[in-house]
């Protein structure tokens, strides 16, 4: 189990920003997006073999020519305000039928991730993901915030369009934030190091789609272009937002009139619950959906050699 | 290497042996099981060691299947006469590199093999009648290049790896020569036995390790499976036809192939069901 640095970069005191799938990989295509813009540059990567099955073999004219695993990789990038180290994950580590990271495993993986780090002079770092929530698939998501310590609050509420879990009521102040976007965050506040999760805002009824949700992705690039004082072109963003648009917007026209009606209640307030539907509005909507991806997911099996 | 993985039961007298691995999971023709008896009863294999199950299998219980009760075991046999190292286990639940990785600890530290060989069958949309082939996938140009002349045919694929696929990438990178031997099994011969498949194989080893099997006696396995699809196929027409288009080169649908995979599972098998 173990790091491999492929180069030592002199980094002052780097922000790492860490990006991993889950829902609607709102994190990842952020982060994504935001080491592509910068053209951050590879240095290590975590072995993935304690962590992942392969996924891949190319066998060409009888020669085994390669296993691919899911990468684990950094990156990094040096900016006049901050020094910046990426991380990207292309799948969490499982144990189990768990859809997330759990268990030793990710335990693992989140302190390998802060090694490098730390080792880098790291003391702050941001995690990015998915709020599922009562809002309207037309509105602008907002970016909610969970941090580490009460003198973080002031700070990343300054950002437009940010806001903290705790506007987003009916939580009791309570909640998890599932996989490794919160587990890092645990471990690297065990650390004494500063932790950050921007969590774009995610329809609750997309919330189980097997497509990206890029326009809650761009809504927390926009948050961390603010925070590196950069100006980032969404261009390919805006076509990847556009498209996924025109799905939802299918899908919602299939809704039933009443439905519809109800749902649309929510253009016109922003909510705390689910508003504006009722719980059979919200079955239908459940049934109906997933009978809608499951027929686009429905693919043949593959054997393996 | 990690010795609390291991049971060791004996020291290996071999020198620079080959080492042979097989899996019982997803056992196309039952070609692993057939393979590792044959070579443990005619070359006297001996347990030497085993891969403790633990933290690699599921150990909640005891599976049974047909009445019998199944103990996963990952065990090293020892051919001493004939230099080989045998390896046969189920594909472990979890945690693949490290058992893995163990294999070839094994193997290596204490056994000091020279190359690996892994055994699988490959399910063939081809007629039991056509001539059978040995698919095969090394790790290295200069091992492909040496076992030239024994009539393997070179692989092409891309997709999901195997586990014997993954274990000949990690021999690679430990400098370990290896083969992977795909022998094509007809699908319809999958669930069962297949005795040609298992032949040509031994065949291979036979010839690679001048073992002087004697393989004549699965000569009479293959006849009376023969013999029993040929009826099989004077009695049922659309089973003949079926096979008649796949010894075309033509394809089946697939509700074809379960009605012919069925039919000649039901007359090759009847005490398995």
């Amino acid at each position: 189990m173990g790091i491999r640095l492929f180069k030592e970069p002199e980094l002052e005191k780097p922000d790492l920003i860490c990006g991993w799938p889950g829902i609607g990989n709102i994190g990842l295509i952020a982060v994504d997006t935001l080491k592509g813009v910068l053209v951050a540059e590879e240095f290590a990567e975590i072995e993935p073999w304690d962590f992942f099955y392969p996924e891949k073999v190319s066998i060409r004219d009888g020669l085994l020519e390669s296993l691919e695993f899911p990468a684990n990789k950094f990156y990094y990038q040096k900016l006049e305000r901050k020094d910046l180290i990426f991380f990207l994950g292309e799948k969490q580590p499982t144990e189990g039928e768990r859809m997330y990271a759990a268990g030793e495993k990710a335990y693992q993986m989140a302190n390998l991730v802060l090694d490098v780090a730390e080792k880098f002079g790291c003391q702050r770092v941001y995690t990015s993901g998915a709020c599922v929530s009562p809002i309207h698939h037309t509105a602008k998501p907002r970016v909610v915030s969970v941090v580490s310590s009460e003198k973080l609050v002031e700070e990343v509420i300054r950002h437009q369009n940010t806001i903290l879990i705790s506007e987003m009521g009916g939580r009791e102040g309570e909640g998890v934030i599932t996989g490794l976007n919160g587990l890092l965050l645990a471990v690297a506040k065990k650390r004494g190091l500063e932790s950050i999760c921007l969590m774009g805002e995610i329809p609750d009824w997309l919330s189980g789609s097997p497509f990206p949700y890029p326009k809650a992705s761009k809504s927390v690039l926009e948050v961390f272009a603010d925070i590196l004082g950069i100006r980032v072109d969404f261009g390919f963003l805006g076509k990847m937002v556009a498209q996924i648009e025109e799905i939802v917007e299918r899908l919602y026209e299939g809704f039933p009139p009443e439905i519809k009606e109800r749902y649309d209640e929510r253009k016109f307030v922003v909510q705390a619950k689910p508003r504006g539907i009722t719980e059979e509005d919200a079955k239908w909507i459940k049934e109906h959906i997933d009978e809608f991806f499951k027929k686009r997911g429905e693919q043949g099996g593959q054997s393996s050699v | 290497m990690d010795k609390a993985l291991f049971e060791i039961y004996q020291s290996p007298q071999l020198r620079n042996p080959s080492l042979i691995v097989t899996w019982q999971t997803r056992d196309v023709g039952k070609l692993s099981f057939k393979i590792i008896h044959f070579l443990n009863e005619k070359l006297g294999g001996q347990k030497i060691a085993e891969i403790k199950p633990s933290g690699f299998f599921l150990l909640g219980g005891a599976a049974f299947k047909d009445n019998l009760l199944q103990v996963p075991e990952s065990k090293f046999c020892a051919c001493q006469n004939h230099n080989l190292l045998v390896f046969n286990s189920e594909e472990p639940k979890y945690e693949w590199h490290k058992f893995l990785s163990a294999i070839l600890d094994f193997a290596e530290h204490y056994c000091h093999i020279k190359e690996l060989y892994t055994v699988s069958g490959t399910v063939s949309l081809t007629a039991h009648t056509t001539p059978r082939r040995i698919l095969a996938v090394y790790n290295q140009p200069e091992f492909q290049k040496a076992l030239q002349g024994y009539g393997l045919e070179d692989m092409t694929w891309e997709g999901p790896p195997a586990i014997s696929s993954y274990l000949l990438w990690l021999a690679k990178r430990r400098d370990i020569p290896g083969l992977s031997l795909w022998p094509e099994i007809p699908f319809y011969l999958a669930a069962g036995e297949d005795p040609t498949a298992t032949k040509l194989v031994l065949s291979f080893l036979d010839r690679r390790f001048s073992l002087g099997l004697g393989l004549g006696e699965l000569d009479s396995d293959i006849g009376n499976q023969n013999e029993k699809i040929a009826q099989l196929r004077d009695e049922n027409a659309e089973i003949n036809e079926y096979i008649n288009r796949l010894e075309s080169g033509l394809s089946l649908n697939e509700e074809e192939q379960v009605r012919l995979a069925r039919g000649v599972y039901e007359i090759l098998e009847p005490y398995s069901q």
